[in-house]
C-alpha cells in the first residue's frame, strides 16, 4: 500500500555518530522514503551539524528543523515536567514493551504537551532509553552501604540517589570517564546500559558492574515540529504515525543487539553484581522514594508533579503486555 | 570634537570590559587550580564544573570591541593594504557597514536567546543554574562591538567624503613589522 | 518573485534554489566567502555572512536567524574551550618566571660544542619552552632577545641567527600546551587530550631535524657558527637547576593527569598556577602582569570570535550536505589516496602564505576534514582496511597535526609569515629579507620532517594510542 502526495524534505537534528539510539530515525526514514516512493524525504542530520545537543527544543521553536532528538537531562529547565523520568527506582526496566507504553502514556499528558508546545513541538515517540547500570573499579558495592564513601560519576536523580547513599557527586564530562576511572579519581559511573558504557570504553577500566540496579534511566524522545506537521497533508501525517511502531521495533532491535554483544564482554571481563529482590526494596525506600518527594515539593509552585508522577506509578502497574 | 570624544567614551568601556575579562581568566585558572587540591584532600566542590564552564562566557564576548579597537580580528589584507585613495575607503566603508549590519542582527537573535532562556527558566544539566546571564553576556559585547563599528563607518566616511582628513576612528592597515611590533611589546621585561 | 519569497520568510527567496540543489548553494556561499575574506573582510564577519545568507536561502530567514542566534553562545561555551585561554596566558607567565635564560644557559653547556652549537642549543631551548608555551610568536619573540645576541656575539652568521629563532618558536603549537591544536580538536571533535599527545613526539623531531641540519651546514661552512668552547662536566652539571622550573612544571601537569588528581583539561590550569608562582617568585612586576592579561583577553577574544563566526558557516554547511558531498567526490577521484593527500598538504602551502594559521584551519578543514577521513574509509574503518593504514582515531589525530605543521611552516615563510617579522622586529639590525633567507634551511627541514610524518605515522600515533589502550 503505497502512499501518494507530494514531494517534501524534512530534516531530522541529532548528535553524535549513528548509534542505537538513533537506529528508529534511520527506520523511519527508510520506511518513509519507501511507502511514498521517495517522495517524503526524511534526512537524518549526524554530529549536532543543524544544533548542539543543547539546543535541540531551540531548533524546533525557530523552525529550523522538521524532527529533532532531545534529551531531557542536557536542559532540565527547558522541559521540567519530562524530568520526572529520571527519578531513581522508579518501577521501570522490566520489560521494553512496557517502559515504552508507559513512556508514550506520559507524553500525552497535559502538562507534558503543554511543555512541547512553548517549543512548539509535539513527543513523537519514546526512544526508550534502558536504565542506567553501573561500571566501577575497586571495591564493588554488594550492598545498600557498599555505594557509601564513593565517588561517583551520576547525573539527575541517579546522582541524588547515590547522595542518599552516601555517595560523593562528580560532575565529569562524558569523555573524561575513562581516564578518571583508570586513575582511581572516579570509582563508578553511570550511563545508558550497555551501549553507552562502552561507547565511552568504560569496561576497559572497570572492574565490576551492577546488572540489576535499574536505579533510573532518563528519556530522550523524537520530537516534530508542529507548524511542520500540520502542513503535511492527512496522508503523510497518518502515515509517520502508522510507521511508529515499525520504528520502535528498530529500536528495541538495536538496543537488544547491543547487549548481546556487550554483555558477554562484560561477564566475561568484570565481576557481576546481582541484588536481591529485598536488596532492591531497600534501596528503592531508602534512595528512591525520598527523592521522588523531593522532586515533588520542589515542583509544587510550577506544576502538579505529583500527577506525572503517578501516571508512571500507575500505568507501569496495570496491564500492559510484556 | 565629535568623534574623539566618542572614541573616549567607547573606550573607557572597552578598556575595563578587557581588564574584567583578564582577570576573569586569571582568577579561573587560579580557581580551578584550588579546587583540584581541594577534591584531592577529600572536599570537591559541586556544581565549580559548571561554573568555570558558564564563565567562558566572559571572557569569550566581553572583549570583542577591544579587539575591534586594536584591529585585532584577523583578516587578509593583501589587497586593501594596496588600493589607493577613495577607492580603498569606500571598500573599508562597505566592509564595516556589513560586519555592523551582521552584529545587529547577531545581537537581536542572540538576545532572544537570551530572553527565551530566562523566561523558560534554562539551566545547566545537573546544579541547574540558570544559563540566561551567561546568555545576555553575547548581545552585551557585541552592544560595545557594534558601537565601535559605527565609530569605524563614521571614520571611513568621513575618509572617504575628506579625502585629505589625517585619519581617525578607523584601524589603520598593520605592516606585517607593526604586528610585531605589537607582538614583541606584548612580552615585557 | 523571488524577492517576495524572501520577505515572507520563504526558502529559496535569494538565489531561487533552496533546497532543490543545495550543492549549488554551497559553493554560491564558498565563492561568497572567499571574496569577502579577499576583499578583506575580518574572517568573522566573512563567515557570518555567507552562513547567514546560505541559512536563509535554504530554511527562510526566521528559522535561519533563530538558528544562527544561539551560536556564538552554545560553540563558546563548552568545557574543553575553557582551556584555551589558560594556554595562552601560561607563556606570558613563563616569561616572566624568568625560564628562558636559564634553559638557554643550560643547552648552550650541553650541546653547544657540536658545529653551529649555540644554533642546535636554541633550537633545543625552544623546544624546551614550548613545554610552557601555547603559541609560536611569542616564543621566537623570547629567543630573538635571549639567543640572538649570543649567537652575534660568538660571530654567527646574521641570517642562521635569525632563522632559527623564528622557526624554533613554531615548535611551541606542536609540544604541548598548543592553542592551535585545541582549535582542531574542537572543529572536528576530536579528544583533546589525544591531540596533545600525539603533538609531542613530532616536536621532538622537528627540534632533531633542525638541529640535524645546522650541524651539518655549520661542518661544511665553519664560518656560519662556530662551536662553542668545551663546558667541563661541572659546568655541565651546574646549568642544571635552570632547567628544572620546566620539568617541574611538566611533572605536576602529568603526574596531576595520572595519579588521577585531574583531567588533562584541569591539568593545564594546574600548571599555569605553578608558572604563575614562579613567576611571583621571579619578582613578576603588577604592570607586567596587567600587560599579560590584557594581551591574553584580547587574543581569546579574537579566537573566540573566528572560532563561532566560522562554525556559523559550519551550521550552513551542515545545513546543505556539501562536506557529505565534497568527501564522496573527493573519494571517487581516481587517484592513489597519498597523491590527493599531496594535494592538499599544497593547498594548505599556498592558501597558508595568505591567511593566518587559526583562520587557515578554520576555514579549511570543515570540509576538508570529512574528506581526508573518508579517504582514509570513514569513521569505522580498522587500521588494516585502510590505505593510510590507520584507524579513524589515529587518522584524525595524524591528520590534525600535520595540518598544523604546515601552519607553523607558514609562519616562516613570504610573505607573510609573522615569526620573521618579529625577529627582524626585535633586531633592528637585521632585516626582514635576511631573516627570511635564513629559514630557507629550516623551511626545507621542515617539508622532510612533513614528508616523514606522512610516511611513519606512527611518529604521531604511537603516544595518543598509549593512551587509548
Ligand atoms: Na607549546
Ligand atoms: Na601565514
Amino acid at each position: 500500500a503505497k502512499t501518494d502526495g507530494p514531494s517534501v524534505f524534512w530534516k531530522f537534528s541529532l548528535w553524535g555518530k549513528r548509534r542505537a539510539f538513533t537506529e528508529g530515525a534511520e527506520m523511519l526514514s527508510k520506511r518513509l522514503a519507501e511507502e511514498t516512493n521517495g517522495k517524503f524525504k526524511l534526512k537524518i542530520f549526524y554530529g549536532g551539524q543543524l544544533a548542539k545537543s543543547r539546543e535541540n527544543w531551540d531548533g524546533i521553536k525557530a523552525n529550523s528543523f522538521e524532527m529533532a532528538g532531545i534529551c531531557n537531562f542536557y536542559h532540565p529547565g527547558k522541559n521540567p515536567g519530562l524530568m520526572a523520568l529520571t527519578l531513581p527506582f522508579l518501577p521501570l526496566g522490566q520489560s521494553f514493551d512496557r517502559d515504552a507504553a508507559v513512556r508514550e502514556k506520559l507524553y500525552q499528558h497535559p502538562i507534558l504537551k503543554a511543555e512541547a508546545e512553548k517549543f512548539n513541538g509535539i513527543y513523537y515517540m519514546t526512544t526508550n532509553l534502558p536504565q542506567y547500570e553501573f561500571l566501577g573499579k575497586g571495591k564493588p558495592p554488594m550492598d545498600l552501604t557498599g555505594f557509601k564513601g564513593m565517588r561517583v560519576r551520576a547525573g539527575g536523580g541517579v546522582g541524588k540517589a547515590m547522595e542518599k547513599l552516601g555517595a560523593t557527586r562528580q560532575t565529569v564530562p562524558a569523555p573524561e570517564v575513562y581516564t578518571l576511572i583508570s586513575r582511581g579519581a572516579v570509582d563508578a559511573a553511570s550511563f545508558p546500559y550497555t551501549y553507552a558504557h562502552v561507547s565511552y570504553k568504560v569496561h576497559e577500566v572497570a572492574e565490576w558492574f551492577t546488572a540489576n540496579l535499574s536505579p533510573g534511566t532518563s528519556d530522550c524522545p523524537y520530537i516534530l515540529n508542529k507548524t511542520a506537521f500540520n502542513k503535511l497533508p492527512k496522508q503523510y501525517q497518518d502515515l509517520l504515525y502508522k510507521l511508529k511502531p515499525e520504528a520502535l521495533a528498530a529500536m528495541k532491535a538495536a538496543y537488544k543487539k547491543a547487549d548481546d554483544k556487550n554483555l558477554p564482554m562484560f561477564k566475561a571481563k568484570l565481576k557481576e553484581i546481582r541484588y536481591s529482590d529485598s536488596q532492591l526494596a531497600d534501596f528503592k525506600k531508602i534512595a528512591g522514594k525520598p527523592v521522588w518527594d523531593e522532586w515533588i515539593n520542589a515542583n509544587k509552585d510550577k506544576f502538579d508533579a505529583q500527577a506525572l508522577l503517578d501516571v508512571i506509578l500507575n500505568y507501569s502497574h496495570s496491564n500492559i503486555k510484556n | 570634537m565629535f568623534l574623539k570624544s566618542l572614541d573616549k567614551f567607547l573606550s573607557y568601556f572597552e578598556d575595563n570590559l578587557i581588564l574584567f575579562s583578564g582577570i576573569s581568566i586569571f582568577i579561573v585558572m587560579i580557581l580551578t587550580s584550588f579546587q583540584i587540591l581541594s577534591r584531592v584532600m577529600g572536599y570537591p566542590w559541586p556544581g565549580y564544573l559548571e561554573i568555570s564552564e558558564l564563565t567562558i562566557s566572559i571572557f569569550a564576548f566581553l572583549g570583542v570591541a577591544y579587539a575591534q579597537k586594536m584591529d585585532s580580528h584577523i583578516r587578509m589584507e593583501l589587497l586593501v593594504a594596496n588600493l589607493k585613495g577613495r577607492i580603498k575607503w569606500l571598500v573599508e566603508l562597505i566592509s564595516s557597514f556589513v560586519s555592523l549590519l551582521i552584529v545587529v542582527i547577531l545581537i537581536y537573535y542572540s538576545l532572544l536567546f537570551a530572553i527565551d532562556a530566562y523566561k523558560i527558566g534554562d539551566s545547566t544539566y545537573d546544579y541547574l543554574y540558570p544559563t540566561w546571564p551567561a546568555k545576555i553576556l553575547v548581545p552585551a559585547g557585541f552592544f560595545f562591538w557594534a558601537l565601535r563599528l559605527l565609530l569605524e563607518i563614521i571614520g571611513y566616511s568621513r575618509m572617504l567624503i575628506f579625502k585629505n582628513e589625517s585619519p581617525f576612528g578607523i584601524p589603520i592597515i598593520k605592516s606585517p613589522e607593526e604586528l610585531a611590533k605589537e607582538e614583541i611589546s606584548s612580552i615585557r621585561d | 518573485m523571488i524577492f517576495e519569497k524572501l520577505l515572507q520568510g520563504e526558502p529559496s527567496g535569494i538565489f531561487g534554489i533552496g533546497y532543490e540543489d543545495p550543492n549549488t548553494v554551497g559553493i554560491i556561499c564558498i565563492i561568497i566567502i572567499l571574496t569577502l575574506v579577499v576583499c578583506g573582510v575580518r574572517v568573522v564577519f566573512a563567515a557570518s555572512i555567507a552562513g547567514i545568507i546560505g541559512l536563509v536561502e535554504l530554511i527562510g530567514f526566521g528559522p535561519a536567524l533563530g538558528n544562527i542566534g544561539a551560536i556564538p553562545y552554545s560553540k563558546s561555551v563548552t568545557f574543553v574551550l575553557g582551556l584555551l585561554p589558560i594556554f595562552i596566558l601560561i607563556g606570558f607567565l613563563a616569561y616572566q618566571a624568568g625560564i628562558t635564560r636559564q634553559l638557554f644557559e643550560a643547552a648552550k653547556a650541553w650541546v653547544g660544542a657540536v658545529p653551529g652549537g649555540l644554533a642546535v642549543a636554541t633550537v633545543f631551548s625552544a623546544a624546551g619552552f614550548a613545554a610552557v608555551s601555547g603559541a609560536s610568536t611569542a616564543t621566537a619573540a623570547v629567543f630573538s632577545r635571549i639567543a640572538i645576541p649570543e649567537m652575534l656575539k660568538e660571530g654567527y652568521d646574521k641570517k642562521l641567527a635569525a632563522g632559527v629563532v623564528a622557526a624554533g618558536g613554531t615548535l611551541a603549537s606542536l609540544i604541548p600546551p598548543s592553542a592551535i591544536l585545541i582549535i582542531y580538536a574542537i572543529i572536528v571533535e576530536e579528544s583533546i587530550g589525544a591531540l596533545l599527545l600525539a603533538g609531542f613526539l613530532p616536536g621532538i623531531f622537528s627540534a632533531i631535524v633542525y638541529a640535524g641540519i645546522i650541524i651539518l651546514w655549520a661542518k661544511f661552512n665553519p664560518t656560519l657558527g662556530p662551536p662553542s668552547r668545551k663546558y667541563t662536566i661541572n659546568e655541565k652539571l651546574k646549568t642544571l637547576p635552570g632547567v628544572l622550573p620546566i620539568l617541574i612544571v611538566i611533572a605536576v601537569i602529568v603526574s596531576a593527569i595520572y595519579a588521577g588528581w585531574a583531567t588533562p583539561t584541569e591539568a593545564g590550569s594546574l600548571g599555569a598556577f605553578v608558572v604563575l608562582i614562579m613567576a611571583i617568585y621571579n619578582k613578576m612586576k603588577l604592570a607586567s602582569l596587567k600587560i599579560a592579561l590584557i594581551e591574553t583577553a584580547k587574543l581569546v577574544a579574537m579566537i573566540f570570535s573566528i572560532i563561532w563566526g566560522v562554525l556559523i558557516f559550519v551550521r550552513f554547511l551542515g545545513f546543505s550536505g556539501l562536506p557529505e558531498n565534497f568527501a564522496n567526490w573527493i573519494v571517487s577521484l581516481p587517484y592513489d589516496p597519498y597523491i590527493i593527500l599531496l594535494l592538499i598538504l599544497l593547498g594548505y602551502v599556498i592558501l597558508g602564505m595568505f591567511i593566518d594559521a587559526i583562520g587557515l584551519l578554520l576555514l579549511t578543514l570543515p570540509v576538508v576534514y570529512p574528506a581526508v577521513i573518508l579517504l582514509n574509509g570513514g569513521p569505522d574503518v580498522t587500521a588494516d582496511q585502510s590505505p593510510f593504514g590507520m584507524s579513524f582515531n589515529q587518522v584524525s589525530v595524524w591528520f590534525g597535526i600535520i595540518v598544523v605543521k604546515m601552519a607553523e611552516v607558514c609562519l616562516i615563510t613570504p610573505p607573510i609569515g609573522l615569526n620573521c617579522f618579529v625577529v627582524a622586529g626585535v633586531r633592528k639590525d637585521i632585516p626582514v629579507t635576511d631573516v627570511f633567507k635564513g629559514v630557507t634551511l629550516f623551511f626545507i627541514a621542515d617539508i622532510l620532517t612533513i614528508l616523514a610524518l606522512v610516511m611513519f605515522p606512527a611518529i604521531i600515533t604511537w603516544l595518543p594510542d598509549l593512551m587509548r589502550s
